[in-house]
């Protein structure tokens, strides 16, 4: 493949370092026009620092690239823009108090004698997000009051609102549900057909199946192989990731209900929480499917005391004790644990390190009379790095510096190290490698088999279907129906999922 | 709240026209008012009313104010900082505005404030000049006359540089502590300091401002203290200054060697000079200061003479003048 | 990679090179000057550190909460004033006279963090308020004039330890005391956790009202503390600490604290007070003026925090991008 008459961009033995760490070996690889290029590995392997060399916002250390045939080394990000390159980010980099519109326009804001022209810049945001499907969104609103989800989807459309010959996509559909990235992939087919090369870096396999033509593997920095898609099944490719085989078929499932561990009554909070009311059991995995903005996250919010209950009542444990939860400090007192959705905003300390991470909720059990032991810090930050298999270079590595699957694992750790009954996982694997997702599944049935509750909120409707023992749907802001695992399917569930939206929505949900 | 931002958004210049429109209506609402009773109105514009100096000069003009209610009405505004001219100003203009038949002030700047001066006296109103004399050129240059009442700050410390060099032989060294470098009262003084040091041959070895507060002075005294060992004086240009020398010099164990001389007799001192731990300072009757031009004004007021300066009384306090 | 070869450096390159800076600058001064280098240099910078280091202590933790405290001046002003008053005007017994300092400043502090927290209010607006508020008072309580009360305070300037005075003792130590609750109590690390992201910092059950509080409540009770240690030494006087937030704030920032939250360090503050104190000293000892005084002073500000950030970047694993 290498050398190809069509590569639009070469990229000839790149090389990065960060301090002491090596993380591109001579890096080779070409992208063609009017072609999407996927590139897979583990977490940490290099994929987010290659895209982010290429988008000029990392220099090399050594190697050279050539754009077009001319050479090409772009100074910055918006050098780079002006050659044509652009990049939809991992990590959401919009501006919180800015509107949708004015996120994805930044750049190029519509003006009239210098002053902003509202009216053109609503109409064309909304142009683009209806093409993507998000007609339901008010573009002015502020960015900072929208779910990762929805953030992901602007960030999206920003890549997508300018012109370019080569755009990278860094796991755009970390938190997308089925429905968005159906969207986002004619978006990615008709900018094919218009020539633009595309960089697709994903980890979830089936996609890539889907949309790619050729997959590139990367592994801890170096190139293993670059195929045609079809010349490689999912296993062959995640095998090749790994550099051994995996098994990923997740334990089955077997259900042993015991008692109630939290049960939640009529509870309401803000016009996307409604009379929500279910029963979770010790033991039990219990998934909370629906499309973005179904209200997903802001029910387990709601639960954890991260935003104001307008009413409704939760019980916990045994006794069915009804709790008052004002606060997380609350949520976290009677042992319910939140792995946040937003890992860089609401999960983590990003310039401190790993341990110090990990140790933030567990500083009661690292500490006494208030002063805390910095073995038993270590300890407990070292046992988590290695049964997390969180890849950094040393237990103080900022965590802003790990990757991006890694920054996850670090959340989770974070959480788990602290012994809580009722754990809520947002959107867990966002970002996880394939290797690592099945690891963290088989935690939950671990945790589930020791009597813990657990609520996974996803995205990923197979990964729901794989891990839990009932699936909860959620559609606009109510609980459409609940699912045992004997009547799973992914139909039902989609069907539940669209319920209760608006018509437009749903003929609209129906074409996408 | 977010229906307001779309509208914010299409009309982005709103809120400007609407706080245009409230500040006229408000300013509308400030006409002119004449005096009710005939009494001649005066207000008297002093500096910082924060300051220990300028609030007794303020209340020796309310006490006066208090014992001729039925001569004159007494409006005092003052502003925050010593150093804000534009609030000053501001102040003039707002006076002008309401009217009033005289102004007394101390200028916080002497050639910054001449302008709005000038204005208030086309405006018909007779200003005084109080405290801070301003800037004789200038006044001559803009073509008016405006008169000082006050002390003169210079022949003030003349007098204590005098009283001091009298302890000291020639050659001895001394030191001087400035006001802040601008004010005029404070150049005055520096200058009566080095006349006296000057005309007795002592050898003055830094002259350094301490911005008239106590911490300042003491870094500097507590630094030329060490620099030069044989130091016999510091001459502070005023009281507050004149505290942080005394802390200096007794942090460096040289209370009994060196002299401190301050100027404006304010009470703490007056205990520090009773105990000779400060050689002397100066009183110009900072609580008649205002009395003073208040006075002078209602005399011009009354027998429409010409304006001319005329000057306050300045007096030496030391350990013999205060028992 | 080898843990050990990177660690150890790190901690002590921050102090290493505050320290080199102050080293340069005591040689500047030394060579620059006949009598820098003896001992009642050194005496006079022990002695005039103690109360600017213990607000900056509080200040350090304030802005590593993400916060700022404009009022610690004025605070520090208000408390000392009470102090005076009381043993001054009231003759109140000494004891009582300092819970009463410290209370006022507790009390300050307190006012602030509540109005913070309660409505969630950025806390440069806030302090601002209470910076006028405190000052405000302090004209009040001491009716705008200095009360002399060093005789009343002289066992806090006289008392010495070892050659050492008791203030600058019990700065070290509240240095100390405050550099282990940052580094090594839960406490500590809520407020590292809340200055650097706080709603991660909420999700991860910190009570961050409680420490916001907290901290502010400390940063005021520590201008009570600075206040006994001041006024002892410069009398109840209503201008004193004004402006002096400021020269708080770049003490802290010198000593690589982050304005942003979330980064810093005690004891590199305590450094940076002594930066500030020797610039200050050692230019008054080479009799600069003024204008040159705040020109060297302003360079050395800047020059400080630009070596701040290399030696931060040099720290860091990695180079960032550029942008
Ligand atoms: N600024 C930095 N300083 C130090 N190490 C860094 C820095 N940035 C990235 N790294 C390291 O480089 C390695 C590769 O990171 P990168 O983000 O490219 O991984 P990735 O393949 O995108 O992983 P993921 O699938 O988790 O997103 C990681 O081990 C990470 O810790
Ligand atoms: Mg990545």
């Amino acid at each position: 493949m290498i050398g190809s008459a069509g590569a639009i961009l070469s990229v000839r033995r790149i090389c990065k370092t960060f301090g002491p760490v090596r993380v591109l070996h001579d890096v080779d690889f070409d992208l063609n026009a009017g072609a999407v290029h996927a590139l897979v590995g583990e977490n940490g392997a290099g994929k987010t620092t290659l895209a982010r060399i290429i988008a000029g916002t990392h220099r090399d250390d050594g190697g050279g690239m050539t754009l077009n045939g001319q050479s090409y080394r772009p100074a910055g990000r918006t050098d780079a823009q002006r050659r044509g390159v652009r990049m939809v980010m991992q990590e959401l980099n919009l501006f919180p108090t800015l509107t949708v519109a004015e996120n994805i326009f930044l750049e190029d804001l519509p003006r009239r004698f210098g002053v902003i022209n509202y009216r053109l810049l609503h109409r064309r945001a909304e142009e683009l997000m209806a093409a993507i499907g998000l007609r339901d969104l008010a573009v002015d609103e502020p960015v900072g009051n929208l779910t990762v989800g929805s953030r992901q989807m602007v960030e999206i459309a920003a890549g997508l609102s300018q012109d370019c010959r080569l755009l990278i996509l860094d796991e755009p559909t970390a938190s997308l549900t089925d429905r968005e990235t159906c969207l986002l992939f004619d978006q990615i087919r008709r900018l094919r057909a218009r020539g633009v090369a595309m960089l697709y870096i994903s980890h979830r396999m089936q996609e890539i199946k889907q949309i790619a033509d050729t997959v590139t593997v990367l592994r801890d920095g170096r190139i293993i192989s670059t195929h045609a898609i079809d010349t490689l099944t999912v296993e062959e490719i995640v095998n090749r990731m790994v550099g051994r085989e995996i098994s990923h078929a997740p334990a089955a499932r077997t259900a042993a209900k015991g008692r109630v561990a939290l049960r939640v009554e009529n509870l309401c909070a803000g016009p996307r929480v409604q009379n929500i009311s279910f029963d979770l059991h010790k033991g039990e995995v219990l998934g909370l499917a629906g499309l973005i903005g179904a209200g997903r996250t802001e029910t387990v919010r709601a639960i954890f005391g991260a935003d104001r209950l307008t009413s409704g009542r939760i019980y916990l444990g045994e006794t069915a004790k009804h709790v008052r939860i004002r606060s997380p400090r609350d949520a976290i007192a009677h042992g319910i644990a939140l792995i946040p959705e937003d890992r860089k905003e609401q999960g983590l300390f990003l310039p401190l390190g790993v341990d110090r991470n990990i140790a933030v909720p567990n500083l009661s059990r690292l500490s006494c009379a208030g002063i805390i032991s910095p073995a038993a810090e270590r300890t407990l930050a070292r046992r988590h790095i290695d049964t997390g298999a969180i890849k950094c270079a040393a237990p103080d590595q900022p965590a802003e510096t790990l990757s991006g699957g890694n920054q996850q694992k670090v959340v989770i750790a974070k959480w788990l190290a602290r012994d809580c009954d009722v754990l809520i996982f947002d959107e867990p694997t966002r970002g996880i490698d394939v290797g690592a997702k099945f690891e963290i599944y088989a935690m939950m049935a671990d945790l589930a088999a020791r009597g813990k509750a657990l609520i996974v909120v996803s995205s990923d409707l197979r990964e729901l279907m794989a891990i839990c023992d009932r699936i909860a749907v959620l559609s606009d802001g109510c609980l459409a129906a609940t699912f045992s695992r004997n009547a799973f399917s992914e139909q039902t569930i989609n069907a539940a999922a669209f319920s209760r939206h608006t018509a437009t929505f749903r003929t609209q949900g129906a074409a996408g | 709240m977010f229906a307001n931002r779309s509208r914010l958004n299409k009309y982005p210049l709103l809120p400007f026209f609407v706080a245009a429109l409230l500040l006229t209506v408000i300013a509308s609402g400030c006409t002119k008012r004449g005096s009710q009773d005939g009494k001649p109105r005066i207000a008297l514009v002093m500096k910082s009313l924060a300051n220990e100096f300028f609030k007794t000069m303020e209340e020796g003009a309310r006490g006066h104010h208090a014992e001729h209610k039925d001569l004159y009405n007494l409006k005092v505004v003052g502003i925050r900082n010593e150093e804000d001219v534009a609030q000053q100003v501001d102040l003039i203009e707002t006076i002008i505005a309401q009217g009033t038949d005289a102004i007394v002030i101390a200028p916080a700047d002497s050639e910054a404030l001449i302008p709005v001066c000038k204005k208030a006296m086309a405006a018909g109103i007779v200003v005084i000049n109080i405290d801070n004399k301003l800037d004789r050129a200038r006044l001559e240059r803009e073509g008016i006359q405006i008169p000082f009442v006050g002390p003169d700050n210079r022949k003030g410390a003349k007098l204590a540089g005098d009283y001091l060099a009298a302890k000291l032989k020639a050659g001895d060294e001394v030191a001087i502590i400035e006001g802040v470098p601008n004010a005029f009262n404070g150049i005055q003084r520096k200058a009566g300091f080095q006349d006296a040091i000057a005309a007795a041959g002592l050898n003055l070895v830094s002259s350094q401002s301490g911005n008239w507060e106590t911490a300042k002075a003491a870094e500097c005294v507590s630094a030329i203290a060490t620099e030069y060992p044989g130091l016999k004086a510091v001459l502070c240009a005023n009281d507050s200054m004149a505290l942080g020398a005394v802390d200096a010099l007794k942090t460096a164990g040289r209370t009994d060697t060196v002299y401190i001389v301050g100027f404006d007799n304010i009470e703490a001192v007056q205990k520090l000079v009773k105990n000779g731990k400060v050689l002397c300072t100066v009183d110009q009757h900072g609580d008649q200061l205002a009395v003073y031009g208040i006075e002078y004004a209602l005399d011009i007021l009354n027998t429409k003479a010409a304006p001319a300066d005329k000057e306050t009384p300045v007096d030496l306090v030391t350990a013999e003048t205060l028992k | 990679m080898n843990n050990s070869h990177r660690r150890i450096p790190a901690w002590l390159t921050d102090y290493l090179g505050m320290a080199g800076a102050l080293g340069l600058l005591l040689l500047i001064f030394g060579l620059s000057t006949e009598n820098f280098f003896s001992a009642a240099t050194f005496g006079t910078i022990a002695n005039q550190i103690p109360d600017t280091t213990i607000m900056a202590v509080g200040m350090t933790w304030v802005l590593i909460i993400a916060g700022i405290d404009l009022s610690v001046g004025s605070v520090m002003a208000l408390s000392g004033a009470v102090l005076g008053v009381a043993l001054a005007r009231f003759g109140i017994p000494l004891p009582v006279a300092v819970v009463a300092c410290l209370l006022v400043g507790l009390l300050c502090g307190l006012a602030s963090g509540l109005i913070v927290v309660a409505w969630s209010l950025p806390s440069f607006i806030v302090t601002l308020g209470m910076m006028e508020i405190a000052r405000g008072a302090t004209y009040l309580v001491t009716q705008s004039r200095t009360l002399y009360v060093s005789d009343r305070l002289e066992m806090i300037t006289d008392t010495t330890l070892l050659g050492l005075s008791a203030p600058f003792l019990l700065a070290v130590l509240i240095v100390l005391v405050a550099q282990f609750v940052l580094s090594m109590t839960v406490f500590g690390r809520h407020m590292v956790a809340v200055g650097t992201n706080e709603t991660a910092a909420r999700l991860s059950g910190i009570a961050v009202r409680r420490v916001r509080l907290a901290v502010f409540a400390v940063s005021g009770l520590l201008c009570g503390v600075a206040a006994l240690i001041n006024t002892a030494r410069y009398q109840a006087n209503p201008n004193n600490g004004i402006g002096m937030e400021l020269q708080v704030i770049a003490a802290v920032v010198i000593g690589g604290t982050s304005l942003m939250g979330g980064r810093g360090s005690v004891v590199s503050t305590f450094f940076g007070v002594l930066i500030i104190k020797v610039l200050g000293t050692g230019l008054a000892q080479t009799g600069a003026q003024e204008p040159t005084k705040r020109l060297v002073t302003g360079c050395v500000i800047i020059a400080a925090v630009v070596l701040d950030y290399y030696r931060r970047r040099l720290r860091k694993t990695g180079t960032e991008a550029a942008q």
